[in-house]
C-alpha cells in the first residue's frame, strides 16, 4: 500500500507496526444462509429490529433464470471514518492499532450525529428495554468483535460463515490471507466517492447492489409498515 | 424488482427540525433587538424581542436535550475532556451557552439602563447568527446526504432565521407604522434570499448523481412534495414575497399575513430540508 495516499493523520493504511484489520467478502461464495446474522445476534444480544450485520439480497434476472444476489453488509471500520470526526464528546473511537472503530457506550449522549455521518447505515439506536444487557438507549454498531480479535480469533460472523464468504486479517501484514485477497482479486468498496477508505471489501458484488437503487421511485408500502411498528414497539 | 431492502429508521427526527425552527427565530430576534440601537424604528420591538428570545432559547433547549437519548448527558457537551471540536456540535453547543449567557447579560443591563446594553447586545447579536451558522453546519458536514452536503446550508439558514425572526418581530410591532416598514424590508430581502438559495440547491441537486436525482424525487413529490414544495417553497416564501411587493403588502393586514406565511413556510422548509435527505439513506 503506497503510502501517498495517506491524507488524514487518522489512517493507518502502511503504518509499520500498526495492524490494519479488515474483512473480505467474496460475494460468489455467499449463500444467503444468515449464519453470520445469527451469530452476530447470539455474540451481542443484538436486540429486535436492528442489526450490526444484515445480508441484504436482490433477485435479478427473469424467470426461469433467476437468482439471488447478496450483499453482507457491516461497519465499514473506515480508514477515515465521519462518524468519529462528527461525534460530539469523542464516544466514537478509532483504535490506533488495529483500525477498529467502537463506542465508548458511558460516554454517549445518544445524538445521533454519528448515524447522520455513517454513509452505511451501519449505526443504529439500542432500543430501551433489553432482555439480558443493561446497554439501553445509545447508539450501537459493529465491533469487528474486538474482543475475540484481541484474544486470537476471527469474528463470529467469520467463524460461522459456511461458505467462507467472509474472510478477515491485517491489511498491513502482505502475508495475510485478505492481502492476498485485495491483491489478486478485483474488490469493490461501498461508496467510495464518500472518502471513507472502507475496510471492507468485496468481491464480485454487482454494481446493482452496491449503488443507491431505484427503490425512491416506488418504496415499498410494507418498509413504512415495519418503520411504524419499530417506534410503537420501541417508544422512539 | 425483487429487492428485499433492509429496514432502516432516519437518524433525526421532527423535533430537530422544531428546534431549528425556534432557534431561528431566536437568532433574528436577537439580532433584530442589537438592530434596534442603530435604527431607531425598531427601539419599540427592542425589549420584546431580547424577552422573547430568552424564552424560546429556554423552549430550543428544552428540544435539544429531550431529543437526545441519554438527556442527562447533554453535560457531556460540556466536559472539555470530552469535546471533540471538528463536531459541529460541540461548536454549537459552545454558541447556544455563550449565546445564552450574554443575552441574560444584555436583558440585565438592558433593564438597568447601563451604557454596558448596547455591546452586550452587539455580542448577543453575533453569538445568535451563530445558531443557525452552526445547525447548517450541523447538515452540511454529512458529505454523503445529498441537499445537506452543499456549502450554502449555513447561508440558508441564516437567511430563514431571519425571515423568521422579523416575521415574529413584525406580529409584535403591532400598529408601529415606523417599525412595520423597515421590517417589511427585512421580511423581503431575506424570504428572497432564501427562495434564491432554495432554486440553487434544487437545481444543483437535480443534475447531480444517482443519490441526488432520487433525494430531488423524495424532495419534490408525494407528502415531502407538498410540504417542501407546496408549503415551503410557495405558499411559505414565494406567497408571502408576491404579498409584500401588492399594495395591499404596505398594509398592517397584508404585512401580518406575510408574517404568518413566512413562519408557516420556514417551519415547513426546515422540517422538509430535515427529513427529506434521510429518506434516501433508509433504503440504502
Amino acid at each position: 500500500m503506497s503510502e501517498e495516499l495517506r491524507v488524514s493523520p487518522i489512517e493507518t493504511r502502511g503504518v509499520a507496526g500498526k495492524k490494519r484489520y479488515a474483512m473480505v467478502v467474496d460475494t460468489r461464495r455467499c449463500i444467503g444462509c444468515m449464519a453470520c446474522q445469527v451469530a452476530c445476534k447470539a455474540e451481542y444480544d443484538t436486540p429486535l429490529g436492528v442489526n450490526r450485520t444484515w445480508v441484504p439480497y436482490k433477485v435479478v434476472g427473469k424467470y426461469p433464470m433467476v437468482k439471488k444476489q447478496f450483499l453482507p453488509r457491516l461497519c465499514n471500520h473506515c480508514d477515515d471514518p465521519p462518524c468519529v470526526r462528527n461525534c460530539p464528546v469523542e464516544a466514537t473511537y478509532k483504535v490506533e492499532d488495529g483500525g477498529f472503530v467502537l463506542q465508548r457506550y458511558e460516554r454517549c449522549i445518544g445524538c445521533r450525529s454519528c448515524m447522520a455521518a455513517c454513509p452505511y447505515n451501519a449505526r443504529f439506536m439500542l432500543p430501551s428495554h433489553r432482555t439480558y444487557t443493561p446497554i439501553t438507549n445509545v447508539v450501537d454498531k459493529c465491533t469487528f468483535c474486538f474482543h475475540r480479535v484481541t484474544q486470537n480469533l476471527v469474528p463470529a460472523c467469520v467463524q460461522t460463515c459456511i461458505g467462507r464468504s467472509r474472510v478477515f486479517g491485517d491489511l498491513n501484514d502482505p502475508n495475510s490471507e485478505v492481502s492476498y485477497l485485495v491483491a489478486k482479486n478485483a474488490t469493490q468498496v461501498l461508496r467510495p466517492e464518500e472518502g471513507t477508505k472502507p475496510h471492507v471489501f468485496y468481491i464480485g458484488a454487482d454494481r446493482n447492489a452496491t449503488e443507491f437503487g431505484r427503490d425512491a421511485y416506488n418504496k415499498p408500502e410494507v418498509m413504512e409498515q415495519e418503520r411504524s411498528a419499530f417506534k410503537a414497539h420501541f417508544k422512539i | 424488482m425483487g429487492d428485499y431492502v433492509w429496514f432502516h429508521d432516519v437518524s433525526w427526527h421532527a423535533a430537530y427540525a422544531i428546534y431549528f425552527f425556534v432557534v431561528g427565530i431566536v437568532a433574528g430576534l436577537s439580532f433584530l433587538s442589537y438592530l434596534s440601537w442603530h435604527h431607531e424604528a425598531l427601539v419599540p420591538i427592542r425589549e420584546k424581542a431580547a424577552y422573547v428570545s430568552v424564552v424560546l432559547l429556554g423552549v430550543g433547549g428544552v428540544l435539544l436535550i429531550g431529543d437526545l437519548s441519554q438527556p442527562l448527558r447533554f453535560l457531556n457537551v460540556l466536559n472539555p475532556a470530552y469535546l471533540n471540536f471538528s463536531s459541529p456540535l460541540a461548536w454549537g453547543s459552545l454558541n447556544i451557552l455563550s449565546f445564552g449567557a450574554a443575552l441574560v447579560a444584555y436583558i440585565w443591563f438592558m433593564k438597568q439602563g447601563d451604557d454596558k446594553a448596547k455591546l452586550l447586545g452587539m455580542i448577543a447579536g453575533l453569538l445568535a447568527m451563530g445558531l443557525p451558522i452552526y445547525t447548517g453546519f450541523d447538515l452540511t458536514v454529512h458529505q454523503s446526504r445529498p441537499v445537506w452536503n452543499t456549502p450554502v446550508m449555513p447561508v440558508l439558514f441564516v437567511a430563514l432565521a431571519m425571515a423568521s425572526g422579523s416575521a415574529v418581530a413584525s406580529l409584535m410591532a403591532g400598529g408601529d407604522a415606523a417599525a412595520q416598514k423597515m421590517l417589511r424590508q427585512f421580511m423581503l430581502w431575506s424570504a428572497a434570499a432564501v427562495g434564491v438559495i432554495l432554486v440553487s440547491i434544487l437545481g444543483t441537486t437535480n443534475y447531480g448523481g444517482t443519490a441526488q436525482e432520487l433525494s430531488f424525487v423524495i424532495m419534490t413529490s408525494g407528502t415531502m412534495g407538498l410540504i417542501f414544495v407546496g408549503i415551503g417553497i410557495l405558499a411559505g416564501t414565494a406567497a408571502p414575497i408576491a404579498l409584500m411587493l401588492a399594495p395591499v403588502g404596505r398594509q398592517p393586514i397584508g404585512l401580518m399575513l406575510s408574517a404568518l406565511l413566512l413562519l408557516v413556510g420556514s417551519a415547513a422548509l426546515r422540517y422538509a430540508l430535515l427529513m427529506g435527505p434521510q429518506q434516501l439513506q433508509t433504503l440504502y
